[in-house]
C-alpha cells in the first residue's frame, strides 16, 4: 500500500504558536520525509525542535495546545490549518498508528497502569483490539529488537533510565509506524546502549520506515542522514547533509554541540569559550596552604535500610547495611575546582547531600571553613554551600526567573545587583520575568545554576551539571565555574563528563566501594 | 482535501443527551435521599443501630455518585482524565495526613477543586465521587461520602466558570458557601451510617451538641457547619494559590480556562485567541466541561 | 482455586450490604473475625491489620466518646460527670455501631489488600466504560508511593537554597506552596505529556479491545457473582421492608 514515490510525511509550517504566547514559537520549516530515509533535525535548547517533533507527531494537535498556519501530510493525506475553528482535527488514535514518537522524558510516556514491561508494549496494540496471538508475537518481536527480551516480567516503574528509553521506543514502533520520530533518542545512553541504538534506527530505516531524530549534538548516527535540518529560533536555519551543515559554519552558532570536532572528535565536548581572555586557566601552580573550605574528615555512612529489603528479619543497628561512604577523606581550598567521577549508585549523589547536612555522616566530620556542620539545619548551611542537584525542576517553584534567584537573599540593592549579576552570567537576562517552567529544560538547569551563583557560597557543589547543556549552556556553567573558583570558592563537580571534567578541574578524584581515590 | 480517517466527527447529539440524562438521575438520586434522610430521620436514630436509614443513606448517595460518573467518565478528554489520578494522589495524600492529626479540618479536596478549576464542574464531580471510590482501597469509611465529595467538585467547577477564582477575595467565600452545601448534605451519612465522625477531633464537637441535647444529626450537622465551611475555604485559597503559581502555558493547555475565562491576568494580551468572539472555539470539540 | 477479582470484589461488597442489612452484633462479630482470619491465610494481615487499625481506633474512640457520655436519647444512668452521662443505652449503640462498622471495614479491606491490581484492571478493562475507571484506579495506587520521594527530593533541594521550615502557621502555609507548587506543576506537566503518548498509543479509540494480561473467569464464578449480588439485594430489600426487625 504504500507509495515508495509519495513521501511518508510531508509539512509545511508558516507558523506555530502556543496558546498564551505572543510570538510564534516555530516559523518556517518545510520537509519531506521519504520512507527508508533518516532525517536529522539539529538545533540547540529552545530552538523549537521537542515542539516540532511532537506536532508531527499528532502529540501536540494544532487547534488543542495551540494555533498552525501550514500542512501536515501523512500517508497522502493533506490536512490545511489555518488557525481559525474550522481547521480539522486531528484524530490522535488514526495519526499516531502511522507515526510513533518518542519523547525526551521517556518516562511520563509510559502509561502507569502496567504491571510488566511486556504488557506496558502491549497496551497501544490492546487499544486498537489487535488479537492475542498477534500480540504476543509482535511483543516478541520489539522486544528482541530493542533488547527487552529479558526485561518482559520486570515493573516498568521499576527498571532504570537507558532501559526506559529503550522501552519507550519499542512502545512507540509496536504498531510499525511508516514514520519514527525521536527525540534526544542518545541522552542519558551509555556507550553500549547508544551503540545498541544506533543500529536498531538502522535496521528500521532499512526496512522502510523514515526515521526524524532531534538532537542538540552531532553523533555518529547523523553521518548515516539522508537529509539534515539546522533549527535556530524555531526557524531552518541550513538544510542539507551532515557535510554541508558542518561547512556551512552555522552549527556552532546555533549551539549545536560537537559541530566543529567532527567525527574523529577529540575533544568534542570542549567547551566554546574555555580559556578566553579574562577567565583563569585551569591549573594552579601550588595547593595553597591555610584553612581548606571544605573538608571532610573519615565520613562513614550507610543507609539505614537498604533499598530492597525483603525478608523480615530486620538486621541489628545497620550493621548489616553496606556502607555507601567507607572514610572518605577530601580536602579542598579556596579557588580549587575538585571533579568527582565514578560508576553509577557509587553514592556521588549521597557524597553531595553530606556536604550541606542533608545527610549527617554516621561516623567522621564535615567541616565548612573549619566549622563542624553535624547538627546544623541545611538551611542554615545553605548559606556558606550552594548545592545545585541534578534535577532542576525540583528546585525551582518561584513565579519568575527573577523571583527565583532572589528567594532567601536578605533584599535591598546589593541583592538585586547579585540577582541581576547571577542572571546575565548564565545568559538569562532578558528572561528575568519568565516563569521558570516555561524555560526550556537546559536553561532551567541554568537558573537553577544561578540561584547558587548569587549566593556567592564560599563551596559551590554541582551534580552533574553539564547534561542537557548545549554548546552555548556548557560556555556559560564553564565560565561561571572559572569566575567561582577565580573568587575564591572552592567547587565539588560531580560528573560522569570525562572530557569536560579534565579541562576545568585542578584534580580529578574517584568514588568507588566508598572511598576517593586520586586519578 | 481531508480524509475522514485522521480526523475527528463532530460529536453526536444523542451522547450528549444520555449523558444529560444520566447525569440528571444522578443529581435527583442524591438529592431525593438527602431529603428522605432528613424527613424521616426522627424514627430511625433512637430505635437502635438505624440500619434502614443507612442502607438507604449508602445505596441511594453510592448510586447517584457511580450514575454521575458513568455520565461524566467516558466523555472527559484523555487530557483531563490523566489529572484525576493526579487529583486523587493529592486528596488521599493530604486527606490521610491531616486525617491523622488532631485539626477538625479534612483537606482532601484539594485535588478535586484543583480539577474542577483547570477542566470545569462535571470532571469536578467525577473526580470528588472517584476520589472517594479510590480512596476507599485504603479507607473503606470514606466510600459513603462520594456524593458529597462530587458536590464540592462540581460547585467548584461553577464557581469557577462564573468567575469567581478571577477575583482573590471572592475565592474563601465561595469555598465558605460550597462547604455548607457540602457540609448539609455529608450530614446524614455520618450520622446514619456511622453514627458520628470518623476523627477524634470532629467527635469532639460533636459530643458538645449532643451533651446539649441536639438529635444526632442535628448535632453533627451543626459539627459539619464548623468544620467543612471553613475547610473548603482554605482548600479553595490554596488551590488559588496554586493554579497562580502555574505557568501561563499550562493553565491555557485547558479549554475550560481559555473558554470561560477562568483565571485573572489570561484576557489581557492583544493578538491572542483567548479573546471573546469566534476565536474562543478553539478548544470546542473537547466538549470538557458541561 | 483461584478467585477472579471481580468475584472476590462481589463477595466482600456484599458481606459488608448483608452485615450492614441485618444489624446484628453477633453476625458482625464474627464476619469481622473472619476477615481477620481469612488476611492470615491470605498473608496480607501484616500489611492490612495495622492500615485498618489505623482506620478503626479512632473511629471507635469516636463513637465510644461520642455515645458512651452523650446520648440524651438514654434512660438508664450508669454514672453522671456534669453533662455527661453514662448511660447503657449509649454504650450499646456505639458497641454495636462500631462491630458493624468493622466488619464491613475489613471485609472490604480484605478484598483491596488480597486483590492482585493489574488482574482487576484487566478485568474492568474488557468491560467498556470501566476501562477508564481502572486507568484511574491503576494510575492513582501507582503514583501514591512516587509522591513521597518526590517530596523529599523537593524539599531538599529547597533546603539546600536556604528554605528553612519554622514553626507557626503563616510559615507553614508558604511552605506549603512552595514545596506544592513544584510538585502540582510537574505532575500536571507529566500528565500532559501522559495525555499525548496515551491518545498516540490508541488509548481514546473507541473500537473494542483486547488484553494481553489473561485472567480466567470460569463459569461457576460468574454464577456465585451473581447468586453474591442478589442476597445484596434480597437483604436491602428485606432491610427496608421491616425496617425494625431484629433491632
Amino acid at each position: 500500500m504504500r507509495d515508495t514515490s509519495a513521501p511518508a510525511l510531508a509539512a509545511h509550517i508558516r507558523r506555530f504558536t502556543y496558546h498564551g504566547d505572543a510570538a510564534p514559537v516555530l516559523g518556517g520549516i518545510s520537509l519531506s520525509l521519504a520512507p527508508g530515509t533518516l532525517t536529522a533535525v539539529l538545533g540547540g535548547s529552545g530552538s523549537g525542535k521537542s515542539t516540532l517533533g511532537r506536532l508531527l507527531a499528532g502529540w501536540l494537535r494544532p487547534g488543542r495546545g495551540g494555533v498552525m498556519d501550514g500542512f501536515l501530510e501523512l500517508a497522502g493525506t493533506r490536512l490545511e490549518f489555518r488557525g481559525t475553528p474550522g481547521d480539522p482535527q486531528i484524530d490522535p488514535t488514526a495519526w499516531c498508528r502511522r507515526i510513533g514518537f518518542v519523547p525526551q522524558d521517556a518516562a511520563a510516556s509510559l502509561s502507569t497502569v502496567r504491571a510488566t514491561v511486556a504488557e506496558e508494549l502491549a497496551f497501544g496494540l490492546e487499544n486498537l483490539g489487535t488479537g492475542r496471538a498477534d500480540m504476543l508475537e509482535a511483543v516478541r518481536r520489539v522486544a528482541s529488537l530493542t533488547g527487552l527480551d529479558q526485561l518482559l516480567d520486570r515493573d516498568p516503574a521499576r527498571i532504570s533510565g537507558g532501559e526506559l528509553r529503550r522501552l519507550a521506543i519499542g512502545c512507540a514502533m509496536i504498531n510499525g509506524p511508516a514514520v519514527l520520530v525521536l527525540d534526544e533518542p542518545f541522552a542519558s545512553l551509555d556507550a553500549d546502549g547508544s551503540a545498541a541504538l544506533t543500529a536498531l534506527v538502522r535496521s528500521l530505516v532499512a526496512d522502510g520506515t523514515a526515521v526524524v531524530v532531534l538532537t542538540q549534538e552531532v553523533d555518529a548516527l547523523l553521518h548515516d542522514a539522508d537529509h539534515c535540518i539546522l533549527l535556530s529560533n524555531g526557524a531552518s536555519v541550513v538544510e542539507g547533509t551532515a557535510a554541508q551543515l558542518a561547512a556551512s559554519g552555522e552549527l556552532a552558532a546555533a549551539g549545536v554541540m560537537g559541530a566543529c570536532t567532527g567525527r574523529d572528535g577529540s575533544a568534542p565536548r570542549q567547551p566554546a569559550r574555555a580559556g578566553q581572555a579574562g577567565i583563569p586557566e585551569a591549573g594552579i601552580a601550588s595547593v595553597p596552604a591555610g584553612l581548606p573550605a571544605l573538608e571532610l574528615r573519615d565520613v562513614r555512612f550507610a543507609y539505614e535500610r537498604p533499598p530492597a529489603r525483603r525478608r523480615s528479619r530486620r538486621p541489628a543497628a545497620g550493621a548489616a547495611n553496606p556502607a555507601v561512604l567507607d572514610g572518605v577523606c577530601l580536602a579542598i581550598h579556596p579557588g580549587e575546582i575538585v571533579a568527582v567521577t565514578g560508576p553509577n549508585g557509587a553514592g556521588k549523589s549521597t557524597l553531595l547531600r553530606h556536604l550541606n547536612g542533608l545527610l549527617q555522616p554516621l561516623a567522621g566530620s564535615v567541616r565548612i571553613n573549619g566549622q563542624d556542620i553535624a547538627g546544623l539545619l541545611p538551611g542554615r548551611v545553605a548559606a556558606d554551600v550552594g548545592l545545585l542537584f541534578q534535577n532542576p525542576r525540583d528546585q525551582l517553584f518561584e513565579r519568575t526567573a527573577e523571583r527565583e534567584v532572589g528567594f532567601g537573599l536578605a533584599g535591598g540593592r546589593a541583592a538585586t545587583a547579585s540577582v541581576r549579576r547571577a542572571l546575565a552570567a548564565v545568559g538569562l537576562a532578558e528572561a528575568a520575568g519568565t516563569h521558570p517552567a516555561e524555560l526550556p529544560a537546559s536553561r532551567q538547569r541554568l537558573l537553577a545554576l544561578a540561584t547558587v551563583l548569587a549566593r556567592q557560597p564560599r563551596v559551590m557543589a554541582l551534580d552533574e551539571p553539564t547534561v542537557g547543556l548545549d554548546r552555548h549552556g556548557l560556555a556559560m556553567l564553564d565560565t561561571a565555574v572559572r569566575q567561582a573558583a577565580a573568587a575564591g570558592a572552592a567547587v565539588v563537580l560531580v560528573t560522569h563528563d570525562l572530557a569536560y571534567a579534565r579541562s576545568v578541574a585542578h584534580r580529578m578524584v574517584r568514588l568507588d566501594a566508598g572511598r576517593l581515590h586520586r586519578i | 482535501m481531508s480524509s475522514p480517517s485522521l480526523t475527528l466527527p463532530p460529536q453526536s447529539p444523542a451522547a450528549a443527551r444520555n449523558r444529560r440524562l444520566l447525569e440528571i438521575l444522578g443529581a435527583l438520586a442524591i438529592a431525593g435521599t438527602y431529603i428522605y434522610l432528613v424527613l424521616n430521620q426522627p424514627a430511625d436514630i433512637t430505635g437502635g443501630p438505624g440500619s434502614a436509614a443507612a442502607l438507604i443513606a449508602l445505596s441511594g448517595f453510592l448510586v447517584g455518585a457511580v450514575l454521575l460518573i458513568v455520565a461524566v467518565l467516558p466523555t472527559l478528554p484523555v487530557s483531563t482524565l490523566v489529572l484525576i489520578p493526579v487529583a486523587l494522589v493529592l486528596n488521599i495524600v493530604l486527606g490521610q495526613f491531616v486525617g491523622s492529626t488532631l485539626v477538625p479540618f479534612y483537606l482532601d479536596a484539594i485535588g478535586t477543586v484543583l480539577i474542577a478549576v483547570l477542566a470545569g464542574p462535571a470532571a469536578g464531580a467525577a473526580t470528588g465521587a472517584l476520589s472517594s471510590i479510590v480512596w476507599s482501597f485504603f479507607n473503606p469509611t470514606v466510600l459513603p461520602f462520594a456524593a458529597g465529595a462530587a458536590l464540592i467538585g462540581c460547585l467548584a467547577g461553577l464557581a469557577a466558570r462564573h468567575g469567581v477564582f478571577r477575583r482573590f477575595y471572592l475565592v474563601p467565600v465561595a469555598g465558605f458557601l460550597t462547604g455548607i452545601i457540602g457540609g448539609v448534605v455529608s450530614a446524614p451519612v455520618a450520622a446514619f451510617v456511622f453514627g458520628g465522625t470518623s476523627g477524634l477531633a470532629t467527635g469532639a464537637i460533636v459530643s458538645a451538641f449532643r451533651s446539649m441535647g441536639d438529635s444526632l444529626l442535628a448535632a453533627i450537622t451543626k459539627q459539619a457547619l464548623i468544620s467543612d465551611p471553613m475547610d473548603k475555604a482554605i482548600v479553595f485559597t490554596l488551590v488559588a494559590l496554586l493554579v497562580y503559581a502555574l505557568p501561563r502555558r499550562t493553565r491555557l493547555q485547558f479549554p475550560f480556562v481559555r473558554r470561560h475565562r477562568v483565571l485573572a491576568g489570561l484576557d489581557v494580551q492583544p493578538g491572542l485567541d483567548v479573546q471573546p468572539g469566534p476565536d474562543m472555539e478553539a478548544g470546542r470539540p473537547t466538549g470538557q466541561d458541561s | 482455586m483461584r478467585l477472579h477479582p471481580l468475584t472476590s470484589l462481589a463477595a466482600a461488597g456484599s458481606t459488608a450490604v448483608i452485615t450492614t442489612a441485618a444489624a446484628c452484633f453477633p453476625l458482625s462479630v464474627a464476619v469481622g473475625a473472619g476477615a481477620v482470619g481469612l488476611s492470615f491465610v491470605a498473608g496480607v494481615a501484616h500489611r492490612m491489620l495495622p492500615a485498618a487499625a489505623a482506620v478503626l481506633v479512632p473511629l471507635g474512640l469516636s463513637l465510644l466518646v461520642l455515645h458512651g457520655l452523650f446520648f440524651p436519647e438514654g434512660g438508664t444512668v450508669l454514672a453522671q460527670w456534669g453533662p455527661a452521662r453514662v448511660t447503657s443505652e449509649g454504650l450499646q449503640f456505639a458497641v454495636e455501631r462500631v462491630a458493624q462498622l468493622s466488619a464491613a471495614v475489613l471485609a472490604l479491606m480484605l478484598f483491596s489488600f488480597s486483590v492482585s491490581v493489574p488482574d482487576l484492571v484487566a478485568a474492568l478493562s474488557s468491560r467498556g466504560v470501566t476501562g477508564r475507571f481502572g486507568f484511574v484506579l491503576a494510575s492513582t495506587l501507582t503514583l501514591v508511593p512516587a509522591i513521597s520521594v518526590r517530596v523529599q527530593r523537593i524539599r531538599q533541594a529547597q533546603e539546600s537554597r536556604g528554605l528553612l521550615i519554622r514553626r507557626g502557621w503563616a510559615h507553614r502555609v508558604i511552605a506549603f506552596r512552595l514545596q506544592a507548587v513544584p510538585l502540582v506543576l510537574s505532575l500536571v506537566d507529566e500528565a500532559g505529556t501522559r495525555a499525548q503518548a496515551l491518545e498516540a498509543r490508541g488509548f481514546s479509540s473507541r473500537g473494542p479491545r483486547t488484553s494481553y494480561r489473561e485472567v480466567p473467569d470460569p463459569p461457576f464464578q460468574r454464577g456465585v457473582r451473581l447468586v453474591l449480588l442478589l442476597a445484596a439485594v434480597a437483604a436491602i430489600a428485606a432491610r427496608l421492608g421491616f425496617p425494625t426487625a431484629g433491632a
